[in-house]
């Protein structure tokens, strides 16, 4: 558990100084971004000593981890909003976001791709591949208008885009899952498929077993690992933000906001967005540790 | 196999079917009297004393009042008070009329001074530099404010537009970047996802709401869940607007100045004869006819010409003529094809624009290489100087300033936006002489930006809004006054494609 407990911290140092040095690589000055092009020199250089930022790049690091320690954020340069805010508006939109995607996906990937396992040469898994494949193949940005073009502007059941109403969270996560649910499908296949015929199987059938019980409870565990390591991967983009989709349906998320915070230069909130982002996948990558002993007793912790 | 398993197909075909029909039964119904603006981008900062973004700015007018404001022709209009010179250094304003604060305090000269004097105190406004010439700020009485400079400055006056906020808040540090308090038209009452206005006359609730997408805007007009959507869309779907049943498009002229800039210390791009050549090489009727929408115009200066700083001027635009801009290439000694790199934004439509310039100058010898770059980068390269050609709009434009920080010799980045390093002794002299109409025609003839155009202005609407016309420089002042009729219901159409 310690060197679990040290790998996670070695990366979110790794994270936040890679960001750190990466923003401080790259065009534009967050002093020209706050005062704009009619500032004077002296102007400039008062601010850039008022903000710490005539400081030597270890000591402005050093000052910024202080800072995190302290939960301290900082503030939006363009905003002017503590960051800490925006995040507590923002991520909870992507969690909900991508919980809901991923049940979507969840619930469609995996019975489907079982029921093509079952199937394997049949029609019927001809038909589920070139739908998974379809599906695979929708972008966000096409597949997301033509949602909204049929069950908003059409059909009118639901909000085109926004969050004002309850039932606006459903064509963007319909849209994400759609795309997770493809790729579960055919990884949900490929496993179960290579299961199907080990002995351990062959025996389950031979003692009696149902049908239900072989694949459930033997073939489908025997064949989750890799579709929690799918799962996990996905979960893991699914909370860093999807912009595309995030900017369609006008979902105020993580992933737009730290898009919009690099366009416009706003180094703190890309900053903080990136330290989020990292995080999630730290958790997930946990998550997914955890799961993994769940389907597997053989696998440990460590 | 199970039998679960075995109908799977089947549960999954009634779950997708169900899904949205469940859902359906629980609609929101939005509030009858709310207007509902959908905007490409939501304003970042509401505090005048920051705010630089075109959404900001927009909104802030509507919230805050300045001093002074801009009539039809740019020259300045007085709004809460009447200002004049009392010598070259010393300008009195005195406040014309009673006005309270939406918190119901009165706004007096002490809050003029308070608003000034915390925008000269703050280290990080983008706007103190503006203002830097102010030496002191002198109330005489509650309606009297004398503002001193420190150096003489004949555009004082028309500087003066930033909106007054409430001494009372203003010591006690009020967030106004989120929650705004001013003396305008409308007054703010929340801001979560969308920002909701009140106007203070009638208690019409007015929404802005953000949605980036332009095709989803349109879809979202479409539906009814918005009300009205102005300017950020491809001619393609503005055309598509204008044959939609239940919506109004009304188009107007603009006054937001798209050009290119070009280097001017790179060593082809310094001789006069390859600028001109390239004036000649783009067709901007064609791409005004073809792309834009209507009521856009070809430019010659970035002041239109119904400014008054432009009124006793005649420019003559810059012919498309491939021949001619050959045949000055080769006067100039250019090997053809000549080869030129044209920065961008990712922008679609800019880049589109890109791509019919790039097949219009090459019929005159000129091979233009377009870079898309994301807005960061592209507007970082172009402060710096690391360009040939860029493209951009300069947008709000009122005064005359702009030639002499758009050109003037010690306007180069980061004193002033003369950004294609420009220097020009002529130039610089009719510039200090404040003569307008010969600064302008030398910008002609000397060509440091390409003119292009002056974008036209639209606005598409459910057909039951009323008094809302689209305004030259694409601001959002309508919303003092626009109105929903009564006798036609809003109902959520199901519309059809076209």
């Amino acid at each position: 558990m310690f060197r679990q407990i040290l790998s996670i911290v070695s990366v979110i140092f790794g994270v936040l100084l890679l960001t750190f040095l990466l923003i401080h690589l790259v065009p534009g000055d967050p002093i020209e971004v706050m005062l704009g092009e009619s500032a004077s020199m002296a102007d400039r250089e008062a601010l850039r000593v008022d903000l710490g930022l005539n400081q030597s790049l270890p000591s402005q690091f050093s000052s910024y981890l202080n800072k995190l320690v302290h939960l301290d954020l900082g503030h939006s340069i363009h905003t002017k909003q503590p960051i800490i805010e925006l995040i507590k508006t923002r991520y909870p939109a992507t969690l909900k976001l991508a919980f809901l995607s991923l049940l979507i996906g969840l619930s469609i990937g995996i019975p489907l791709g079982v029921y093509a396992a079952l199937k394997a040469g049949h029609w019927q898994d001809i038909v589920v591949t070139i739908i998974s494949v379809r599906l695979s193949a929708m972008p966000a940005f096409w597949l997301g208008p033509i949602l909204m073009l049929v069950f908003a502007v059409w059909l009118g059941w639901l909000p085109v885009s926004g969050m004002e109403s309850r039932n606006s969270i459903i064509l963007p996560a319909v849209t994400l899952g759609f795309g997770l649910s493809a790729i579960l499908t055919r990884m949900t296949r490929t496993s179960l498929l290579e299961v199907l015929n080990d002995d351990y199987i062959r025996t389950a059938r031979a003692k009696g077993l149902s049908e239900r019980t072989v694949i459930i409870r033997h073939a489908l565990r025997a064949a989750l690992l890799p579709i929690i390591t799918i799962v996990g991967l996905q979960m893991g983009s699914l909370l860093a933000g999807t912009v595309i989709t995030e900017t369609i349906f006008s979902w105020d998320g993580i992933g737009r906001l730290l898009v919009e915070s690099i366009e416009k230069r706003d180094y703190p909130v890309t900053q903080a967005c990136v330290l989020i982002i990292a995080l999630s996948y730290v958790v997930v990558n946990l998550l997914t540790d955890v799961l993994y002993r769940f389907a597997d007793p053989r696998v440990k912790l460590n | 196999m199970t039998p679960m398993l075995k109908n799977f197909p089947a549960f999954l075909f009634a779950f997708l079917l169900a899904l949205p029909l469940l859902i359906a039964c629980q609609k929101s119904a939005t509030p009858k009297q709310e207007i509902r603006f959908g905007i490409a981008q939501a304003p970042l900062n509401l505090d005048p004393r920051y705010a630089t973004d075109a959404a900001s700015e927009r909104v802030n007018r509507l919230i805050y009042q300045p001093l002074v404001d801009f009539d039809a022709t740019s020259k300045p209009a007085w709004i809460l008070a009447h200002g004049e010179a009392i010598n070259a250094l010393d300008y009195k304003f005195t406040l014309q009329k009673k006005v309270n604060f939406h918190n119901g305090d009165a706004l007096t000269a002490h809050d003029v001074k308070a608003t000034y004097d915390s925008l000269l105190s703050l280290k990080d406004s983008p706007h103190a530099a503006e203002f830097a010439n102010i030496d002191t700020t002198e109330v005489i009485d509650d309606k009297t404010i004398i503002f001193k400079l420190k150096q003489a400055d004949t555009n004082f006056i028309s500087k003066l537009i930033i909106g007054i906020m409430p001494k009372s808040l203003v010591e006690k540090s009020h967030t106004f970047s989120h929650n705004p308090v001013g003396s305008g038209p409308l007054k703010f009452q929340s801001w979560q996802h969308d920002l909701k206005l009140i106007r203070t006359s009638d208690n019409q609730l007015i929404t802005l709401q953000e949605v980036k997408d332009p095709t989803v805007r349109v879809l979202k007009l479409k539906k009814g869940e918005i009300d009205l959507i102005q300017g950020d869309l491809p001619p393609e779907l503005v055309k598509h607007l204008q044959t939609m049943p239940g919506i109004l498009v009304d188009t107007g002229l603009g006054a937001n100045y798209s050009y290119l800039g070009l280097n001017m210390q790179d060593g082809l791009l310094k001789n006069l004869k390859v600028r001109q050549a390239i004036a000649h090489a783009i067709d901007r009727q064609a791409i005004i006819d073809k792309v834009m929408v209507s009521n856009s115009r070809i430019a010659s200066a970035i002041l239109p010409p119904e400014h008054y700083a432009n009124s006793d001027n005649v420019l003559i635009p810059y012919s498309y003529n491939p021949t001619l801009a050959k045949k000055l290439l080769i006067e100039a000694g250019v090997k053809l094809p000549l080869k030129l790199e044209y920065k961008t934004s990712t922008d679609a439509f800019r880049v589109r624009l890109a791509t019919i310039m790039q097949a219009q100058m090459a019929q005159a010898g000129i091979e233009l290489e377009i870079k898309s770059l994301d807005w960061g980068t592209f507007f970082a390269d172009v402060k710096a100087g690391n360009f040939q050609l860029y493209g951009l709009t300069w947008v709000g434009i009122k005064t005359p300033e702009i030639y002499a920080k758009a050109f003037g010799s010690d306007y180069f980045p980061p004193n002033g936006f003369n950004r294609g390093r420009y220097s020009d002794a002529q130039l610089d002299k009719l510039l200090a002489e404040e003569n307008w109409p010969a600064v302008t025609q030398r910008i002609h003839t000397q060509l440091p930006y390409i003119p292009l155009w002056y974008e036209g202005q639209f606005v598409a609407m459910q057909e039951n809004i009323k008094n809302y016309t689209p305004k030259p420089d694409g601001n959002w002042d309508g919303l003092a006054i626009i109105e929903t009729s009564a006798t036609i219901a809003r109902q959520p159409q199901k519309a059809q494609l076209q």
